[in-house]
């Protein structure tokens, strides 16, 4: 179990992050320098003002009104999915610091039902998500267009999210923030080490497949559709020029 | 002279707006045979360029094309 | 064997190229960010009507995406089969063409599309590497040829044109009752050079709405509709737009004013000085916002003459792809009692199913009529008697629609309606 967790929970952090950065870096540079289509490709109406073109292009990306207008399921899914994976993000940073002012006011117990909650509600999110993408992906006219990347991607997604919610719904209760907070900042610091809570128990064998997922999901991402995050902006920028 | 030549293929193009004459024209080509010629019978005034243009850059050719009446009358030989 | 083999990756490599070549940074981004979510699948009419695959915006994308994968994308050639990367050859190239041609380059998916992918761009490319392979469409591209002899080889055809014009010039007479009322050409100095289609449908209404708005204008020789476009060369599609360009700068026009013609306005306004590289001198305006102009300023008369139910179809290159949705509004509003938008209407507005240059080519009528369906049901929603439309392409297509389903509708351009609603001596004295 030590070895597995060396592999996904150090190692494979550390490649991960490194092929993350250095794609996405790679694929904003690629481009950054591909010339211009010289044809502006913009649709009406369009904002007059370039701070209205900002904001649409916000607006077009975050909320995206007229794809809810034409599906509203596929809508909620992906704004479920994404709004909770926000959420989740934002629930992991708390292993490199505890927030400031949520513990003082909700006292250390009541940080701990606070994050369970809200992790929760995130991860079973996530989970409806996913599985309504894989119920679609694999019917009718979805199927057909459907590559073994798409297959890939939600695999990869299903591993991650499922062993995260195992770790909270199955040790949530046993295994809580501060611990993977150790194992999280020891690696930071380069120098990795698992406090003994963590390999004493089974969530080891969790934690380190919950990050085998990660670190595969993360080497991928740059390199797959997943860049729409970064390039969505850009696309529904262009719908305006 | 033209009277002389038996079309083909007879096309009614008449009260249609241009392009469309030259376009059914085109699509029609096919149905002759190489030699073959085309009676093309159009209303619209275009018709009298859009159709020896046609022509022209497609390597067939109008034997003779003349206003008879209101009506654009065109002998089109099929010649590739 | 062999060799064989090598010549024929060869060709697939050079096929495959053309992507290559016509790499844009929207392209890429078009072409890396697409998720398959087919949000897209319920924009497109063609889709719609059909539920067959192949008309799915994301899936005729995906084709051209498979190639550049396999080519071009760093993953796609270390795994090509992860992006189902495929070679450009024959099996590829007949679905391309059909996905391809068919497309009306309405943009209603990308419309809807979260990320705002343009089919129609994409397809650009798919078109380009038809004709790289030899199997653009045949049809369009005899019309492009044509209008390019047209205007190397003006001098073959001046007089015949300007004789049509003549033709016309007295059924104008004859309207406005006023003799001494022209059709213009080649005058130096005109304030607007008006681009008709060859079609004198397109010269008769505007001819009398100018004379009667005393409008200091002059007659294209050259029709604004552009089958290079619709074929997908440029370089075609800018000869074709260049000869009444060229003509505006040599007249030294102030305004470029397009027929009721969708694409043509389209070309004329938002490509063709990214074609040519330089700005035009003069502005580039639609007949129709000419039309509201001289109505709002009472520089000519109309009455609401039209007691029949009508609407108004948005063509895709106008409304959603050209910007203009209120002012054709505003002059059917002016002359009808009775108007009924259809809905969804302006951006939303269904495509006819008509445009792209699909009117033109024989094999996809019966298809063309069946993509419809969205359009017809629309009209039978307003239970309008008569559909008002600036583009050509949609009125044929209607045209065909009203006849297939019976709708007992009236087709009509503006400019035909704003004519039968002005007072005009002559054509009213021939009523008496």
């Amino acid at each position: 179990m030590e070895t597995y967790l060396q592999i996904t929970s150090v190692w494979g952090v550390y490649l991960s992050i490194a092929v993350f950065v250095a794609g996405m870096a790679w694929r904003i540079w690629e481009w950054s320098t591909t010339p211009r289509s010289p044809i502006p490709l913009g649709m009406f109406p369009k904002p007059r003002t370039g701070t209205g073109r900002f904001f649409k292009m916000l607006k077009d990306t975050f909320i995206a009104p007229q794809s809810f207008r034409i599906e509203p399921w596929m809508w909620l899914a992906a704004m479920a999915f994404h709004i909770a994976a926000l959420g989740a993000f934002v629930g992991h940073l708390r292993l490199i610091h505890e927030f400031p002012f949520l513990p003082s006011l909700l006292g250390e117990a009541g940080m701990n039902t606070f994050a369970a909650w809200s992790g929760s509600i995130a991860g079973v999110l996530m989970l409806g998500a996913i599985l309504f993408w894989i119920a679609r992906r694999t019917t009718g006219p979805y199927k057909t267009i459907s590559v073994p990347e798409d297959y890939l991607l939600l695999a990869l997604l299903f591993g991650v999210v499922i062993m995260g919610d195992h770790m909270r719904f199955v040790y949530g209760s046993i295994v809580h923030a501060a611990t993977y907070r150790e194992w999280f900042l020891s690696l930071l610091a380069f120098k990795p080490a698992f406090p003994v809570e963590l390999t004493s128990s089974n969530v080891a064998f969790s934690l380190g497949t919950h990050m085998l997922f990660v670190d595969l999901f993360l080497i991928y991402f740059p390199f797959s559709k997943l860049v729409h995050t970064v390039g969505a902006l850009a696309s529904n920028y262009v719908r305006s020029e | 002279m033209s009277d002389e030549i038996k079309p083909d293929l007879e096309l009614d193009l008449k009260g249609l707006l241009c392009p469309l004459p030259m376009v059914k024209v085109s699509q029609r080509i096919k149905d002759v045979p190489v030699g073959g010629v085309i009676r093309a019978v159009a209303t619209d005034p275009g018709a009298m360029a859009d159709i020896p243009a046609w022509a022209k850059s497609t390597g067939n050719e109008v034997v003779s094309a003349g206003k008879v009446g209101g009506e654009f009358v065109f002998l089109v030989k099929r010649v590739k | 064997m062999a060799d064989a083999t090598t010549t024929e990756a060869t060709e697939l490599a050079t096929l495959a190229g053309v992507i290559d070549k016509k790499m844009t940074r929207q392209l890429k981004q078009y072409l890396d960010l697409c998720a398959r979510c087919a949000i897209c699948k319920d924009a497109c009419h063609q889709y719609v009507a059909t539920q067959d695959v192949k008309y799915l915006p994301a899936y005729r994308a995906e084709l051209i995406r498979r190639i550049y994968k396999k080519y071009f994308d760093k993953t796609g050639r270390f795994v090509p089969a992860l992006y189902e990367g495929r070679d450009p050859d024959e099996n590829l190239l007949d679905e391309l063409y059909e996905t391809t041609y068919a497309c009306t380059g309405c943009r209603r998916c990308m419309y809807f599309c979260p990320f705002s992918i343009d089919t129609q761009f994409i397809l650009s490319v798919a078109k380009a590497m038809l004709i790289a392979a030899g199997r653009g469409n045949e049809m369009l591209g005899q019309l492009a040829d044509a209008a390019i002899f047209k205007g190397d080889n003006m001098e073959m055809f001046h007089d015949v044109i300007v004789d049509g014009f003549k033709d016309v010039e007295k059924e104008v007479q004859e309207i406005t009752g006023d003799p001494t009322a022209e059709i213009p050409v080649d005058k130096q100095g005109a304030d607007i050079l008006y681009v008709a289609l060859a079609g004198a449908h397109s010269i008769r209404p505007a001819a009398v709405i100018f004379h009667e708005a005393k409008e200091s204008w002059t007659l294209s020789l050259f029709e604004a509709a552009n089958y290079g476009f619709f074929f997908g060369d440029p370089v075609k599609a800018r000869k074709i737009a260049d000869r009444f360009m060229d003509e505006a700068v040599r007249l030294g026009v102030k305004e470029v004013v397009i027929t009721e013609c969708g694409h043509a306005y389209r070309v004329a306004e938002i490509f063709h000085e990214a074609w040519a590289g330089k700005k035009h001198p003069f502005k580039v305006t639609h007949v129709l916002e000419k039309i509201d102009a001289y109505i709002k300023d009472g520089r000519i008369k109309v009455s609401k003459a039209i007691e029949l139910p009508i609407t108004y179809h948005d063509p895709c290159q106008i409304g959603r792809n050209g910007g203009i949705f209120e002012q054709p509004r505003d002059i059917v509003k002016a002359i009808s009692k009775d108007f009924r938008d259809m809905t969804p209407n302006r951006q939303e507005q269904w495509c006819c199913g008509g445009g792209g240059g699909i009117v033109a080519i024989d094999e996809m009528n019966e298809f063309r009529l069946k993509s419809g369906m969205k359009k017809v049901e629309q009209i039978r929603a307003t239970g309008a008697k008569i559909v008002a439309s600036p583009c050509e392409n949609c009125r044929l297509q209607m045209e065909g629609l009203d006849e297939v389903h019976q709708l007992g509708v009236r087709i009509a351009a503006i400019m035909d309606l704003v004519v039968e609603s002005m007072p005009l001596k002559g054509r009213d004295a021939a009523k008496v």
